[in-house]
């Protein structure tokens, strides 16, 4: 076994935060098969009903079960994380392999664009997004992937500047190796360990970003489930269901601490790594 | 030092164009025409005519990006749809209750944040620094809308204590009523930043806490809260006033989740409300005023920066 | 003698940590008295950093100290924390290895320099600035009082090191530590800070702990040594003995590994091996491993040796079983054409200031050098940092576009070659590494990192592949089995074998070497140096040796040009240049060598130059030493000598009043 992933078992809370993902993911993808109910079924004459053997969280305002909703929720979030990260990475790591690795003009003219995308709050750029595109869930998705960018092209460039200085990419064009050769077999390469880091984080903020604008009302429409939206509906019902904005909540704080500590352990050992690596 | 202001504007200027271009291209972008964006789909052909020729949407597009981008410039930000009222006398009336709730916010994460990272760092990989590292996990990892509703739960619907929805007063005047109304968005937005605020001088202070003058200092047999307190601190304190800074640019992201949940009549409200309706000038004045604070806050960052730290030149 | 200021013994450090403990100093006891300095010298992870953080209770909290310390009277072992904090400052002041990270970047100097007086109460604040001024003057930083409130990153680094070592004096203290003062500074300003550490010792009578790598500085400024090894004293006597005689076998060994400029020799000798890994140390002897007497006998293996004077079972044979090696021979003389032809290169770069980011000056790391390399010879390239030397290298290499100037190899312009031609010239040209932790991707194999030069020119297959490879390793002296092995899993001297072997693997005729062995100790540089000198001659390479270790470069190169801010300013075959310097650059240069022989000390021979190197952006009008330079009239101010040949001797000198007299 790659002996990252052993270390990274031995560290109780990252193994916590798998276990917690993997489940999560399962629930989600075989939520149909392993859910008696369907997360859109209504039982008007069980509405609002308490945590019970039948309905583990209880049932929502229309009698839906708020347990499936919450799995089916986890779907919502889960692909909008992944298709946004996917998006972000596609974009941001190539500007930031390309500014760094070249400079001059290309790195001034990428970055600055970059920073029109940090010109506003991440939240803010995404809702004046979905302004324009109108709410759906391919809309969250961009918006939350394009927010990303920025921390992708960041993180590239600033690794990719850093292995720029070391010897050994200097060596390899010393060795007459092209800029093509140079960048995607030594510096991609090693500049892999903090981009997985922020696939990592920037799943997190994902997941988080994607429940606020559904619980601002801008995110992805109902009756598609999702965390925010569910919240966003308790809240209405503080009095009468307290569990109702209680329970899908702690589904998704668990999910943020989960990749938040999976994200900060990778990173410390990456660290321990690359100061071994140093040497003295 | 004006120079070196000037400077640091000077390479603010691309990204302020480049994003008002963003903005301003947003009603060509929305389905329908610009026109119907800006005026409301409902408008009178007089009203189309008037706003046709006012924003010159006759003349070609750079054009009319350009006379869009004076007249901002000179506060005019053109008017609503839903209540034809001036965009930037609405964003006004907002921004008192904004910035109380920004700077209160602030404040709690200062108050909380920084206890936290100086207690943590200076025993590092101890129980209490676990402990503390697990909260400012939790800190970030709570959503805000959520810890809002727990808050809401545990202190009005519970407890009595609080109202559940939050009205605005200002401090100065009406203190009584606006601490209370301020309590639960503030510390609900406080919370989260003090994660940010802890988690990053932690790794600050430790970094500094290894490095060769702190040995020196030690070796000139300085008190140990000497060490720690002047030549730690002050050099930790360097890249903290960036991320301060930064936080506070970022202030009114913060505040449209915090004020949703309190229903706190803030900008962030009035932003959610105009994507509600559509009223794309309303919303275009919003992003724009915001996008100015950003950019100003950013600026006052550098310019503060250079003049804490001996080392950057700013000449 | 007097109650010794300080008393160690029988001194043991443990760090416990995560892993297994690791004890970095294994029993030592040694004292120094008043107005004595005690050099201890040892190579990297030998101890020696580590008894000096002990002394003075600087450890870690997972640092278990054991033993006796009594230092100016205090039990520090035994001692609560106030009692040592007091202890520091007023008994004991330190000088540490970096001054660019000694000071506190965002405090002014005069404020660090008092503030351990204020602290102890001893100190007036509002007193505190002349005190401040008064202890710079005494270390002779110009205009102190000016100085006081400027920032570290306003003095440059052989300034910055006499402000701490101002620091480390300012409370009187009876002992000073010095861990590596000189190491990270050039050695014109090493000599200077050297003399000023000296004659504060003078002045204080103070007892003072060198603690260095470089037997030279030892050598040079110690009264008595203390050699470490493996975390433990190995012999200790006074200077002068212990470098005419020495009795272990290690201290023998390191001496006769050390090239020098005062001797020719043909091969160093080596210690065989690697320092010892603490946390893995056989029984017996530590040195056994490595040691010529110590192999066959059995009592080395199983009893560690007893300390007295010198920890060895059979002490005084050592200088019997290492025979000074013979003289090298003569070079040939160079014939033919020259491989390398560079002639009047330069190379600018631009600083750009202001609104606009308009060019305001000019940084001029290479202003018109003129070299040429013949085939199997060695030129050595030396100078002081920021020479241009490194620049140079990397612009006839071409990863630097040089700013105009020509570059023949094989007679052949280099300048405007298109792509693919550059990449053929590429393989007959090859460059190696300073740094063997950073010239090395750490995600390849050594074998693959080897192998890369023949996969990026398409050679792989045609040059015989993984069997060619193999025979690369054996060629450097790495183990076949070690192809598969990762950058990491190699040490520092095994490191710079790869990054060699990458170097010959397109089998070039000139091989750039930039600082090859400043980063390692001195017995494996011995192993490096002797490497290079045999593939030398077994495969007819030439060698662009560029360095700033002058005794080094006096082993291993046939002709040698002195840089100085971006000019060469002599250059002559080794022998002529060593013992009839014509350039007061290169005199000074010379006689700022610590020489490993406290015979040689003292004598008047040394010329300390005055100031630090200039800017390479702001370069002194006409000759640009002549602001330091002892022989300097008024025509040196504003006419550029010219580079030319000297009447008599076989050098090229650019100087208005060269030295004539041998020295």
């Amino acid at each position: 076994m790659n002996p990252m992933l052993r270390r990274l078992l031995a560290h109780r809370g990252a193994l916590l935060g798998i276990a917690y993902i993997v489940l999560l993911a399962a629930a989600a993808i075989f939520a149909h098969l392993i859910l008696p109910s369907d997360p859109l079924a209504q039982d008007l004459a069980n509405t609002l009903d308490p945590p019970s053997a039948a309905h583990w969280f209880g049932t929502d305002e229309l009698g839906r079960d708020l347990m499936t909703r919450a799995i089916y929720g986890a779907r919502t979030s889960l692909i909008t994380a992944l298709g946004a990260v996917i998006i972000a990475g596609l974009i941001g790591v190539p500007i930031g392999l390309v500014a760094g690795f070249f400079g001059g003009w290309r790195d001034a003219v990428l970055m600055r664009l970059v920073d029109v995308l940090l010109a506003l709050p991440g939240i803010l750029f995404a809702m004046a997004l979905i302004a324009v595109l109108g709410r759906s869930q391919f809309a969250s998705l961009l918006a939350v992937g394009i927010t990303g960018i920025p921390s992708f092209a960041r993180i590239t460039r600033a690794q990719v500047l850093s292995l720029r200085q070391r010897d050994f990419v200097t060596a390899v064009e010393a060795l007459g190796g092209s800029s093509t050769y140079t960048m995607f077999t030594t510096v991609l390469p090693n500049a892999w360990s903090p981009i997985l880091v922020q696939v990592v984080i920037l799943s997190a903020v994902a997941i988080l970003l994607e429940a606020a604008l559904s619980f601002l009302g801008v995110g992805i429409p109902p009756p598609t489930p999702s965390w925010g939206d569910m919240l966003r509906t308790g809240k209405g019902f503080l009095y009468e269901a307290p569990y109702y904005a209680v329970l899908p909540g702690i589904v998704l704080t668990l999910t943020i601490l989960s990749l938040d500590t999976l994200g900060r352990t990778l990173s410390r050992l990456i660290e321990d790594r690359q100061s071994a690596e140093d040497g003295p | 030092m004006i120079a070196y202001i000037l400077r640091r504007l000077a390479q603010f200027i691309p990204v302020l164009l480049l994003a008002s271009l963003g903005i301003w291209a947003m009603i060509y972008a929305v389905p329908g025409s610009p026109i119907g964006a800006l005026v409301g789909e409902n408008a009178t052909p007089e009203q189309i005519a008037a706003i046709t020729i006012r924003l010159g949407l006759d003349q070609p597009i750079l054009v009319q990006y350009w006379r869009w981008l004076l007249a901002a410039l000179h506060g005019d930000l053109g008017h609503s749809i839903q209540s034809r009222e001036p965009v930037l006398d609405l964003i006004a009336t907002r921004i008192p209750a904004t910035l109380q709730l920004g700077l209160a916010a602030t404040l709690v994460g200062l108050l909380v944040g920084i206890p936290v990272a100086v207690a943590s760092a200076l025993k590092p990989n101890s129980l209490l620094d676990r402990a503390l590292s697990g909260w400012s996990a939790l800190a970030l990892g709570v959503p805000t809308f959520w810890l809002g509703i727990l808050l809401i739960l545990l202190f009005a619907v519970h407890l009595h204590w609080l109202p559940s929805a939050s009205a605005y007063f200002p401090l100065i005047s009406d203190p009584i009523p606006a601490l209370t109304n301020l309590a639960l968005p503030a510390l609900t937005l406080g919370l989260y930043i003090s994660g940010i605020f802890s988690r990053f001088l932690r790794a600050a202070l430790l970094g500094e806490l290894h490095a060769d003058y702190v040995r020196t200092a030690r070796s000139k047999g300085l008190r140990e809260r000497d060490v720690i307190g002047r030549h730690v601190m002050r050099n930790a304190m360097l890249p903290f006033v960036t991320i301060v800074g930064l936080s506070l640019a970022n202030f009114i992201g913060g505040t449209v989740i915090t004020e949703a949940v309190f229903t706190y009549p803030g900008l962030g409200r009035l932003l959610i409300q105009a994507i509600g309706v559509r009223d794309y000038p309303l919303i275009q004045g919003c992003i724009l005023f915001i996008l100015a604070i950003y950019i100003t806050i950013n600026l006052l960052v550098d310019v503060l920066y250079a003049y804490i730290d001996p080392r950057i030149d700013y000449h | 003698m007097a109650v010794p200021v300080v008393s160690v013994r029988g001194l043991e450090v443990t760090f416990v940590g995560a892993g297994r403990p690791l004890t970095a100093v294994r029993g030592i006891s040694f004292d120094v008295a008043a107005g004595e300095v005690l050099g201890i010298v040892g190579e990297s992870g030998s101890g020696k950093s580590v008894t000096s953080l002990a002394l003075t209770g600087l450890l870690g909290p997972n640092a278990r100290v054991r033993g006796q310390i009594s230092l100016a009277g205090i039990d520090v072992i035994a001692a609560d924390a106030e009692t040592l904090r007091l202890m520091r400052g007023r008994d004991v002041g330190m000088v540490f290895q970096d001054p660019a990270t000694t000071l506190n970047p965002v405090f002014p100097v005069g404020r660090q320099i008092t503030e351990g007086q204020i602290a102890h109460g001893t100190l007036r604040p509002e007193r505190a600035p002349a005190r401040a001024a008064a202890l710079l003057r005494e270390v002779d930083v110009p205009d102190p009082a000016a100085r006081i409130s400027q920032f570290p990153h306003q003095f440059s680094g052989g300034m910055r090191q006499r402000a701490v070592i101002a620091m480390a004096m300012a409370g009187h203290p009876r002992l000073i530590i010095a861990d590596e003062p000189t190491t990270a500074l050039d050695v014109t300003v090493q000599a200077q800070v050297l003399a000023v550490l000296a004659r504060r010792q003078r002045e204080t009578k103070a007892a003072v702990i060198l603690i260095t790598h470089d037997l030279g500085v030892i050598a040079e400024v110690a009264d008595r040594v203390a050699v470490m090894y493996a975390g433990r004293i190995v012999e200790t006597g006074p200077v002068a003995e212990i470098f005419r005689a020495p009795r272990h076998p290690y201290t023998a060994a390191l001496l006769r590994s050390l090239p020098r400029i005062d001797a020719d020799e043909a091969r160093l000798s080596t210690i065989p091996g690697q320092p010892p890994h603490l946390g893995r140390l056989a029984g017996g002897c530590s040195f056994r491993p490595r040691c010529p007497l110590g192999q066959a006998r059995d009592i080395c293996a199983s009893d560690p040796p007893e300390h007295d004077g010198v920890a060895c079972h059979f002490p005084g044979e050592a200088l019997a079983t290492l025979p000074r090696p013979a003289p090298s021979k003569k070079p040939e003389a160079q014939t033919g054409s020259p491989l390398l032809e560079v002639a009047d290169l330069r190379v600018e770069f631009p600083i750009r200031t202001g609104l606009l980011r308009r060019q305001s000056g000019t940084v001029r790391a290479v202003s018109g050098v003129s070299l040429s390399v013949w085939p199997g010879e060695t030129l050595g390239l030396v100078g002081e940092s920021g020479c241009g030397k490194t620049t140079t290298g990397r612009a006839i290499m071409g990863l630097i576009r040089p700013t105009s100037g020509s570059i023949r190899f094989a007679g052949q312009e280099i300048g405007g070659l298109p792509r693919g031609a550059m990449r053929r010239l590429r393989r007959d040209m090859q460059y190696v590494f300073q740094d063997p932790y950073s010239s090395l991707n750490p995600i390849r194999t050594a074998g693959e990192i080897v192998a890369e030069p023949l996969r990026i020119h398409g050679l792989h297959a045609e040059m015989g592949g993984d069997a060619y490879v193999a025979g690369l390793f054996d060629r450097v002296g790495l183990p076949r089995a070690t192809m598969s092995r990762f950058p990491r899993e190699f040490s520092g001297g095994q490191r710079q074998r790869i990054g060699i072997a990458r170097a010959l693997a397109l089998q070039p005729k000139l091989l750039i070497l930039d600082e090859p062995v400043a980063a390692l100790d001195v017995s494996i540089q011995a192993q490096i140096v002797n490497l290079l000198k045999d593939l030398q001659r077994e495969l007819g390479l030439a060698y662009i040796f560029i360095a700033h270790d002058l005794a080094v470069v006096h082993h291993i190169a046939d002709r040698v040009a002195v840089m100085y801010l971006g000019r060469i300013v002599e250059e002559s075959d080794k022998a002529t240049l060593y013992a009839r310097p014509l350039h007061p650059y290169t005199r000074s240069l010379l006689s700022a060598v610590p020489l490993p022989d406290p015979a040689a000390r003292g004598g008047g021979r040394r010329i300390i130059l005055e100031g630090d190197i200039p800017s390479p952006a702001r370069p002194p009008s006409g000759c640009a030493f002549h602001p330091r330079c002892f022989r300097a009239s008024p025509l040196c101010a504003t006419d550029v000598p010219a580079f030319a040949a000297h009447a008599t001797l076989p050098s090229l000198v650019a100087c208005h009043h060269p030295m004539e007299a041998a020295p």
